[in-house]
């Protein structure tokens, strides 16, 4: 009776897992475009800078994923120099910090007016100013499991499952003519799970990596020349 | 052994030393020789927080260090030249060249942890109060220390500071504050370079530097006449050995 009762329950686990693995990895994206101006023969010697937004009180634009869209923008087109956003905040103390970073593209004319920042800025050439706003949250989450440790043995048993949602907004500055050139958005979102027999498994769904993606490629497209 | 680990967890303080790269200001400083007290309050601030129940852990957060390095970075990138004030020699010595003397002062730290919110986000806030004030209200106690009369003052304003940083992955509580305490600092910063000229009473010590200053280049242009006055009279400096009964730094 008692062996009939585990074979079932493993039976249900296994098929819990193989459910898993197939919906695992399954990421939905939305992405909206709205872009004018566009560089058709590229940004030349110019360079760009990708910065996150973290002003708003709930939560702050991740560094890591403004890296990704860097490297991401820069493995498709090495031409197109991308400014480190941790360093161009250092090099602009306290001009960029969430207190002081201009909202609205005409702002900058204020920031041109002290020297030393107008000097930094011809340095560097830059050309496009891109802000990204929003964040990847962990959403409703469901199941159970237990584990437990004894002597010799120890194991989790059971299964639970989590949503992730992503939604960024890349405004595009044109730094020279201080106006707006595009808006770029991207909504993901993704189940994860996490069988566990002995060992839990976790099956993570890319839902930043893929909204990264999205939009470094809409932001690649509108930069490069060759794209 | 595991229950005995979990509640020893729960008891345990949390201590953080607050570390951080802090950046030059980008600024034009301003032509100011400033003097700067930083009291001992301050250089070694220190804020406890004694856990509320038995889930909760002390917690012990040291930001003098931390102070007293950002603060050093952002008043020498914004001051022509700074002068630290530690001993009554300095303040004989250096008197005819400082403009004044700042000294700051750590009002009040708030902090809050995901545990104490359910919120995803650690935080800290502090307010500050910076008083300004002439060099000629700096006096020297019987035991050698410095300390200041309260009504001398050219101004007194607060600066408020807030950081945030989100939880994330494989991030230990005590790596998290540290994080939002630097936020916090690099804020602090940002609030004083936007708000110090903007501030009246400080606004009016710089007018009347500038003017001093105007002054005395034309008078060095005209090289005919009296001088003016460099130092106004109500400037002037006290004689010394003035009754100590000012504020103890």
């Amino acid at each position: 009776m008692s062996g009939q009762r585990i074979d079932r329950q493993t039976a249900h686990t296994a098929g819990l897992i193989l459910l898993a693995v197939l919906l695992g990895g399954c990421v939905n994206a939305t992405v909206d475009e709205m872009t004018y101006n566009e560089p058709v023969a590229g940004i030349g010697e110019s360079s760009v800078v990708i910065l996150g937004r973290r002003h708003k009180p709930d939560y702050d634009t991740e560094f890591d994923f403004i890296e990704c869209i860097g490297d991401h923008i820069h493995s498709g087109d090495p031409s197109i120099e991308v400014i480190n956003e941790i360093a161009f905040i250092n090099q602009f103390y306290p001009w960029f910090e969430p207190r002081t970073a201009p909202l609205q593209p005409q702002t900058i004319d204020r920031l041109l007016q002290l020297p030393p920042v107008a000097a930094r800025f011809d340095e560097m050439k830059l050309e496009y100013m891109i802000w990204i706003d929003g964040n990847t949250e962990n959403t409703e989450s469901t199941g159970s499991m237990s584990c437990g440790i004894g002597p010799g043995v120890a194991g989790c048993f059971g299964f639970g499952t989590w949503g992730t949602e992503s939604e960024y907004e890349a405004t595009i500055w044109d730094f020279t003519d201080q106006v707006e050139v595009g808006r770029v958005s991207a909504q993901t979102s993704g189940q994860n799970y996490m069988p566990a027999v002995v060992v839990p498994i976790p099956i993570i769904a890319p839902v930043q990596g893929t909204a990264c993606d999205s939009l470094g490629d809409q932001l690649l497209e509108y930069l490069s020349a060759f794209h | 052994m595991l229950c005995f680990t979990l509640l020893a967890a729960g008891c345990s303080t949390k201590q953080v030393v607050v570390e951080g790269n802090f950046p030059k200001p980008l600024l034009d400083p301003l032509p100011i020789t400033l003097g700067v007290i930083y009291p001992s309050a301050f250089a070694d601030h220190e804020f406890f927080d004694e856990a509320k129940g038995r889930a909760d852990s002390d917690w012990l957060v040291k930001t003098g260090e931390a102070q007293v390095e950002f603060w050093d970075i952002l008043f020498d990138g914004m001051f022509d030249e700074v002068v630290h004030i530690r001993d009554w020699e300095t303040v004989q010595r250096r008197a005819p060249e400082i403009d004044g003397v700042l000294i700051p002062a750590i009002g009040d730290l708030q902090y809050t942890i995901p545990t104490h919110t359910n919120v995803k986000i650690y935080e800290i806030w502090m307010r500050y109060e910076f008083r300004l004030v002439d060099i000629a209200a700096i006096h020297q106690q019987e035991d050698g220390a410095l300390s200041f009369n309260p009504d001398e003052r050219l101004a007194d304003w607060p600066i408020t500071a807030y950081g945030k940083t989100p939880t994330a992955f494989l991030q230990t509580d005590e790596e998290a504050v540290n994080l939002a305490a630097v936020v916090a600092l690099r804020d602090a910063g940002a609030n004083f370079v936007t708000s110090f000229g903007a501030t009246p009473d400080v606004a009016v010590w710089l007018d009347g530097i500038a003017r001093r200053e105007q002054d005395a280049a034309r008078s060095s242009n005209d090289q005919a006449g009296d001088p003016q006055p460099v130092v106004d009279s109500a400037e002037a400096s006290p004689a010394e050995g003035e009754a100590d009964s000012g504020e103890a730094l």
